[in-house]
């Protein structure tokens, strides 16, 4: 028998409620991502090992081999396909995509850690500049309100103001690897120990403790000395300006040790959390340097909302609703039954229509058992 | 309502009493009973006792909002959490340990046979520091056992007196790491529950400044 009852380690079946209240959110995301001017596209799940190498470490990807014993790999994430495709084409800029899909995540799994889940997300593609980055910030706290995700905490980060830092303060690179481990972990108990000046402990202390909003920044800014460090605080200072008019200031904060994937992101990175899941359920930010891998220089922002972690919180939250499924049966006659089923299925409402000869008793315990609300059965020919 | 993943033990004991000193009232928590969960609704904490390896795994997936756990285990679990403070309890060091006579000669045994409970420690210890391979045999427990036995040549343990080693014929060869019990916290709970968390890390740090 083996495995052949079980779901790999790391995937799951997704059960009739919940996959049609899944169904309603993608429906929710997809119109958002329409309205604000994003065009959907679909990449084929497979790709060149090529395509992601230097993005994602070899062992988290799913690998695989074609007809030609040419590496092949699952898709990881929807920012890598989204950009390969748009580098390969001519394209008027800026293009704006977006994408709901299924990703693969190998390595360590189980635990409730998945490694097959849906993600939906958007791309702006050729597009720099401040602006740009608030419109994708503000259409990622619109997408986790618009699915329920109400109490949301979003906050802003800004990897250049981190590089632009450690510049000024001329740490070595075996010392900023160490830093920068000790700021994406909090651990201040590191940073106390670093042999540098008392001033700018403190100021690497008030990075990594960092929240609030525009009281960050300011208190910041006297800190730092290097210019790229100061732009950066800049476009957080506009990008919140921009939040507060879209009234989302509430939802966001700064917090400047979002450090975690410096050669990935260029510029503002930020992250999403709500209550009940232990990890982000959004994630994005700025990567202009992305498209050079595929030969072309694209400067590009985008976020992605889990939508299996949003579920998971809306469940925790108790606000999941399961999708129902037909609300009557229709049995006995069956000719009677089938033309029954069909006009009520013309007015729109959802019909079962017995195919296996129940006879009336069978009929209602069959629709009690599944919880259908309406059970008709028909006699002879009369309706 | 903040929980919190204690490891049961020792440790357990030691930061209640720091948390009483911090001003908070953890008297729910002192239950003798064998309940795992201890909670106290005017406090608004909840407490989870839960074998020290695991904290980690609680606080990572949110499971727990806070947790006390050794620097070792955090080491070995290599966990996205925050780390943000040191509790100074429960100090002691990760050391590749062997036979007395391999003292200053450790880089002189090819392809060592490494006996430990901390097989990712281990790996990166020898591969990332001193940049050797090594065959790494799992243990659960007397790790001592390895070199006398010939199973390996050196282990990597933690080490608090020494006391075992030394009337085993065995010392402490390299150190790896410095080990005391930190404070971790999720990372989401961080932003969600700030107002109650920041203020535990600032009274908590108080008091182990008073110490």
């Amino acid at each position: 028998m083996g495995n052949k009852f079980y779901t790999p380690d790391g995937f799951n079946d997704q059960f009739p409620g919940i996959c049609g209240f899944k169904r309603e959110l993608e429906s929710k995301l997809r119109n958002l991502f329409l309205l604000n001017g994003y065009e959907e596209i679909e990449t084929p799940g497979v790709e060149y090992f090529d395509v992601y190498k230097e993005f994602v470490a070899e062992e988290m990807l799913y690998k695989f081999t074609d007809g030609n014993g040419r590496l092949l790999c699952n898709r990881y994430d929807g920012t890598i396909p989204a950009v390969r495709f748009c580098a390969g084409r001519n394209d008027q800029y800026p293009v704006r995509y977006s994408y709901i899909e299924n990703m693969f995540r190998a390595g360590k799994s189980g635990g409730g850690k998945l490694s097959g889940f849906t993600q939906g997300g958007i791309e702006l593609l050729g597009a720099s500049g401040t602006k740009s980055d608030a419109e994708v910030l503000a259409i990622a706290i619109k997408s986790a309100l618009e699915i329920g995700i109400t109490d949301l905490q979003v906050s802003i980060g800004q990897v250049k103001f981190y590089k632009g830092l450690m510049r000024q303060l001329g740490i070595g690179q075996e010392e900023q690897i160490k830093i920068k481990n000790a700021i994406a972990n909090r651990d201040t108990v590191t940073l106390e120990k670093l042999d540098i000046s008392k001033e700018d402990k403190e100021t690497l202390q008030l990075l990594a403790e960092s929240g609030g909003t525009y009281d960050t920044i300011d208190m910041m800014l006297p800190r730092v000395t290097d210019e790229d460090a100061k732009e950066a605080l800049g476009n957080l200072r506009e990008i919140l300006d921009i939040m507060g008019n879209y009234g989302f200031l509430k939802y966001v904060s700064v917090d400047l040790s979002l450090i975690e994937s410096l050669d990935y992101y260029t510029g503002m990175v930020f992250k999403g959390y709500t209550y009940e899941v232990g990890f982000p359920i959004i994630s994005g930010g700025r990567y202009d340097d992305v498209a050079k891998s595929f030969g072309k220089d694209i400067e590009a922002v985008g976020f992605s909302i889990s939508l299996t972690l949003a579920i998971t919180a809306l469940i925790r939250q108790e606000k999941y609703i399961p999708a129902k499924g037909a609300s009557v049966i229709v049995g006995g006659n069956y000719e009677a039954a089938s033309a029954t089923a069909e006009s009520l299925r013309a007015e729109g409402t959802p019909v079962i229509l017995d195919t296996t000869g129940m006879d009336e008793e069978a009929l209602e315990n069959y629709a009690k058992e599944k919880g259908i609300e309406t059970v008709m059965y028909m006699d002879g020919g009369n309706v | 309502m903040l929980t919190i993943a204690l490891p049961k033990g020792r440790l357990a004991d030691q930061t209640l009493d720091l948390m009483e000193k911090a001003g908070y009232d953890v008297s729910a928590a002192r239950d003798k009973s064998r309940k795992l969960i201890l909670e106290d609704k005017n406090a608004g904490l909840r407490f989870i006792l839960s074998k020290p390896s695991d904290v980690p795994t609680y606080v990572e997936y949110g499971a727990a909002d806070i947790g006390v756990v050794g620097k070792d285990t955090l080491l070995e679990e290599g966990r996205q959490l925050y780390e943000v403070l040191d509790l100074g309890l429960g100090k002691c060091r990760m050391c590749v340990a062997g036979p007395a006579e391999l003292k200053n000669k450790l880089d002189e045994i090819p392809n060592k046979r490494v006996g430990t409970k901390y097989p990712n420690i281990t790996r990166s210890y020898f591969e990332g520091v001193k940049g050797e391979s090594v065959e790494i045999i799992k243990l659960n427990g007397s790790v001592e056992l390895a070199p006398l036995t010939g199973l390996a040549e050196v282990i990597v343990d933690i080490v608090e007196s020494g006391r075992t080693l030394y009337e085993n014929g065995l010392d402490v060869l390299e150190t790896v790491a410095d080990i005391s019990a930190r404070l971790v916290v999720n990372r989401v709970s961080m932003k969600m529950k700030e107002e109650e968390i920041k203020p535990m890390i600032a009274k908590l740090k108080a008091a182990l400044a008073e110490e």
